[in-house]
């Protein structure tokens, strides 16, 4: 990835961050300024004691570490750094990695590690080159009983406390339909807080978020959409809790996906080491553009950080998927890293589940390139695109946001709401509001034609994207 | 079990709250009651909510009109859109930059991307008229959905259908140059649509008339003696005593006349001295603006006549009064006398160029490119090469003549690093310097001046260079287009 001032001014916490950095773009303060010449550079930045500042970049995905006390992330000495490759005006010396830098770099989870250590595998200190033996410790059968049965008790009891969970959540829902859901939306916040919490102790992590945003979600809609709106995500909680019922009680041969995603749904969550080691996970290596990177923060005070991508390749895998990151809003950090346009060639291990969607980065090939090339999108009218979101319905029910890729589109006003409806006016007549948000950034685009688009649909309302136009790309950004 | 049934029972029950109107598990919903009864409201309320979800969002009845508009400039490359985008959501760009943008848009014939427009709304909004159609169809849309269409037309494509319907400033030098050929034509269109308009309209196209104004235009001009607005009562004055040949009847020049005092000096040969005695209630601070505002609306001529004496004569006479010789400065340059301001500035008030700026911005209205740069020659040259380090001063000639100065002034100060140099370590000078020096650089030296602040820090030319490097492409892009 050729680091760009867009990807300085994307990963910037704030503003203050980016003057405070600016100042610091004197070939006086950095000491030592050094590349390995594949993806890694590092320096040393004077501040104002006497030791530097040890700063490192990785390229490839933006990665940064900074030796400095700051509690902003990037901090104006790494955003600095990036902003000098950025810039092109200061000579990086191609030097030996030192041990400092090495040492950040195999510390390193994110997607770059592997490519970045691999990278300097050559110099790396390795255990084996000393030539001793390591010894083998050979396992304790005794030892790992016990701790298999530990851990399968523990599993039971969360079991047990999530279905006692559950039944709380039955009656609480009992509860509202009883007082009736067209006025639910107004009351929503204190009453969905408090079943979240309970929730939370049973250990139903995932239905605990989900309610606990749901007074924000209604709230977002249209005052006489909002009790229909109620209806529906209060029943979608209950079809997951009957179906997750059904799970634990060997009831159902749900397929193993759908399985996934109820578990996932109802809180167990699946770590990125887990998914990694799992030889059953749909994995694909392809070439993949970022469409879209999204910030949102959530009630807990985290972050949560989408880039959604779109597979440039053709081969039998999914066409989207979505790389879901999170970080505490304290951090001040707002981006992945990751700019809409960026093309990257990399292995995704998908989540399990009946709609594979969520992915991670299990390899990286090559750094993320930035690109001005269009998107062949296949030729789906609008009609078809929305049919797609209906099957996936169809596949699993309680789905929240699907993305969508269509061509020949118009974007259409009425009063001072935009719709995207198919441009040929045979097409059976079908309009997806954008939101609110939107209006002003998508109102140039209502003087094309004809739009080629990806858009994320929530079910009330259609994210907009990416956009090809004759006048070239549009994104949301 | 269909969607119709579940929205007819169950939605209401749901709605209304099963506590007071139980789900009637009746019909196809008998199946629900069968099945689990203890789960039944919450399976209705499960399966009514993904009927809803299945449900197709309908476009509305009906979708507003879109505009249709026929933008042929060419559009700002697309290298140069993040750097735009960049400099004016920078928080300290100064207004000169903005300007200067906006000029180099206007000259080339370029527009910017019409996506970019929502992130330059600020600007667009400010500078639309040198932005093209799009632009100015961005900055006059209403949130309102019943934002009325509008038309919207390039200068060079306006006609006497048209003209109504383009901004103010189009309109007024539409008629200024439609006078030239056939002022009574310019005046009839200027009057049909006279009653509709506000009053700065009718000040703007009131001053176009001035350009061939006869004995023909006295009845229209009589009949705006009981207008509302004062200004258009006094600019009609003014006209109509210079069309009657009675300028002294002008309450402008009354008011000037008032203020000036006459008195002859020296022994042997008796000179003419002039002096401008301000009121007492005009502050020191408050003296520039005064002078502007008094003489703003009379001529040398008409002063000249008034006080009986030749126009260099009067500027003979007003040489030891600082204040008078910049009134005259300031009505030679609103008359278009070059001859007059360069026997000014080069004679007693050497520093014009500072004096005038501390009037405000000067107006030099439909005079042409080549004659404002002719202007601002004649206030530099007393300079030499030694132009004031005060930052207002260049920001006010860079106002004044809507583009870069002449190569006069920045020639010496390029070619040696001297200047620059003492002006960051004397006047501590920032970026915002460095901005307005790119921001006035002529075209032919900007090379030379991009090779300066290369040198410099960082920091301090964060905001030039990319000034330059989008003015360099507009040029490219204009140049290509002609």
């Amino acid at each position: 990835m050729a680091l760009s001032h867009n990807n300085v001014e994307a990963l910037a916490p704030d503003q203050s961050s980016l003057d405070a950095a600016r100042k610091l773009l004197k070939a006086a303060s950095w000491p030592a300024l050094a590349s390995n010449g594949t993806g890694l550079i590092w320096g040393e930045c004077q501040g104002s004691g006497s030791t530097p500042y040890r700063v490192v970049v990785s390229e490839v995905d933006a990665g940064y570490k900074c030796s400095c006390p700051s509690r902003k992330f990037p901090c104006k000495h790494s955003l600095a750094l990036m902003w000098l490759r950025a810039d092109g005006k200061l000579t990086f010396a191609v030097a030996t990695v030192p041990a400092w830098v090495n040492d950040w770099v195999s510390r390193r989870r994110g997607p770059s590690a592997a490519s970045s250590a691999s990278a300097e595998n050559g110099s790396k200190a390795s255990i084996k080159a000393t030539g001793s033996a390591i010894p083998e410790i050979k396992p304790d059968p005794k030892a790992e009983a016990r701790s298999a049965a530990a851990r399968e008790r523990n599993s039971r009891e969360r079991e047990d406390a999530v279905l006692a969970g559950l039944d709380d959540l039955d009656l609480w829902i009992s509860d509202q339909l009883d007082r009736g859901l067209a006025g639910f939306a107004a009351q929503s916040g204190p009453v969905c807080r408090v079943i979240a919490q309970r929730l939370v102790d049973a250990k139903a992590s995932g239905l605990a978020a989900r309610l606990e945003g749901l007074p924000a979600r209604l709230f977002s809609l249209p005052e006489a959409v909002r009790p229909a709106a109620a209806i529906q995500e209060l029943g979608l909680i209950h079809l997951l809790v009957a179906a997750y019922r059904r799970l634990n009680e060997g009831q159902d041969a749900l397929p193993s996906g759908l399985k996934a995603d109820v578990r996932q749904a109802i809180g167990w969550a699946l770590t990125r080491e887990s998914l990694l080691a799992d030889p059953d996970a749909t994995r694909t290596r392809a070439r993949w553009r970022v469409v879209a990177a999204l910030s949102e923060v959530q009630a807990d005070r985290l972050r949560r950080l989408e880039t959604w991508l779109w597979r440039e390749t053709e081969q039998e895998a999914p066409r989207f998927a979505v790389l879901i990151d999170f970080v505490p809003v304290a951090t001040g950090a707002a981006s992945s890293g990751y700019s809409v346009g960026d093309r990257i060639d990399a292995e995704l291990v998908f989540y399990p589940s009946a709609l594979p969607l969520r992915a991670q980065i299990a390899q990286s090939f090559s750094g993320a390139e930035s690109s001005e090339d269009a998107l062949a999108l296949p030729d789906r009218r609008l009609q078809d695109a929305y049919q797609s979101y209906e099957r996936a319905m169809i596949r699993q029910p309680w789905l929240d946001v699907w993305p969508v890729s269509m061509t020949g589109a118009r974007l259409r006003r009425h009063g001072s709401q935009l719709f995207l409806c198919d441009s040929d006016e045979a097409s059976a007549p079908i309009a997806l509001a954008l939101k609110s948000a939107q209006y002003s950034l998508a109102t140039p685009l209502l003087s094309f034609a004809k739009l080629d688009a990806i858009g994320l649909w929530d079910g009330y309302y259609l994210n907009l994207c990416w956009v090809q136009t004759e006048l070239g790309r549009w994104v949301n950004v | 079990m269909n969607i119709t049934t579940l929205k007819t029972h169950a939605l209401p029950a749901l709605l209304a709250g099963t506590g007071r109107q139980p789900l009637s598990f009746a019909g196809d919903l008998v199946e629900l009651a069968s099945g689990d009864a203890a789960n039944a409201a919450l399976n209705a309320l499960s399966l009514t909510a993904q009927a809803l979800r299945f449900e197709r969002p309908l476009p509305p009845e009906t979708f507003n009109a879109e505009p249709e508009i026929h933008d042929d400039r060419h559009i700002l490359p697309d290298p140069m859109r993040r750097p735009l985008i960049r400099l004016l959501k920078e928080k300290r760009t100064s207004d000169d930059l903005e300007l200067a943008l906006a000029w180099a848009f206007g000259r080339s014939k370029v527009r910017p991307h019409p996506f970019d427009l929502p992130r330059i709304d600020a600007f667009v909004r400010a500078h639309a008229e040198h932005l093209g159609l799009t632009a100015q169809h961005w900055a006059a849309r209403e949130n309102d959905s019943t934002a009325q269409t509008q038309s919207y037309f390039e200068a060079e494509a306006l006609d006497e259908t048209t003209w109504a319907k383009a901004s103010l400033a189009q309109r007024a030098n539409f008629i200024a140059d439609r006078r030239k050929e056939d002022a009574a034509a310019a005046r009839a269109l200027v009057e049909a649509i006279w009653a509709q308009e506000n009053a700065e309209a009718r000040v703007r196209l009131l001053m176009a008339l001035e350009t061939g104004l006869n004995v023909s235009d006295q009845p229209f001009l009589e009949g705006l003696a009981k207008d509302r607005a004062p200004r258009v009562r006094s600019l009609a004055q003014r006209f109509l005593a210079r069309i009657t040949g009675n300028a002294a009847e002008s309450p402008a020049l009354k008011a000037c006349l008032e203020r000036i005092r006459r008195s002859t000096t020296g022994l042997l040969k008796k000179r003419t001295t002039l002096a401008l005695e301000l009121p007492a209630t005009v502050k020191e601070h408050e003296a520039k603006g005064w002078i502007r505002k008094t003489f703003g609306e009379v001529s040398c001529d008409e002063l000249a006549r008034a006080l009986e004496l030749t126009e260099s004569a009067l500027i003979e006479a007003a040489a030891k009064d600082e204040n008078l010789l910049l009134a005259l400065a300031l009505m030679a340059t609103q008359d278009r006398r070059l001859d007059l301001l360069e026997e000014i500035a080069g004679g007693q008030l050497k520093d014009a160029w500072e004096q005038l700026g501390r009037c405000g911005v000067q107006d030099l209205g439909l005079m042409p490119v080549e004659e404002r740069l002719r202007w601002a020659e004649i206030l530099i040259r007393p300079y030499s090469a030694k132009p004031p380090a005060s930052y207002s001063a260049w920001s006010w000639l860079h106002r004044s003549l809507e583009g870069p100065v002449p190569e006069l002034l920045m020639e010496p100060i390029i070619r040696s690093s001297r200047w620059i140099t003492g002006l960051l370590e004397e006047q501590k000078a920032g970026s915002e310097w460095m901005e307005l020096l790119a921001a006035v650089c002529p075209i032919s030296l900007r090379p030379l001046l991009r090779t300066q602040l290369e040198s410099l820090d960082a920091p301090l030319t964060m905001t030039a260079l990319p000034l330059l490097d989008i003015l360099e492409s507009l040029k490219k892009v204009g140049h290509h287009e002609q």
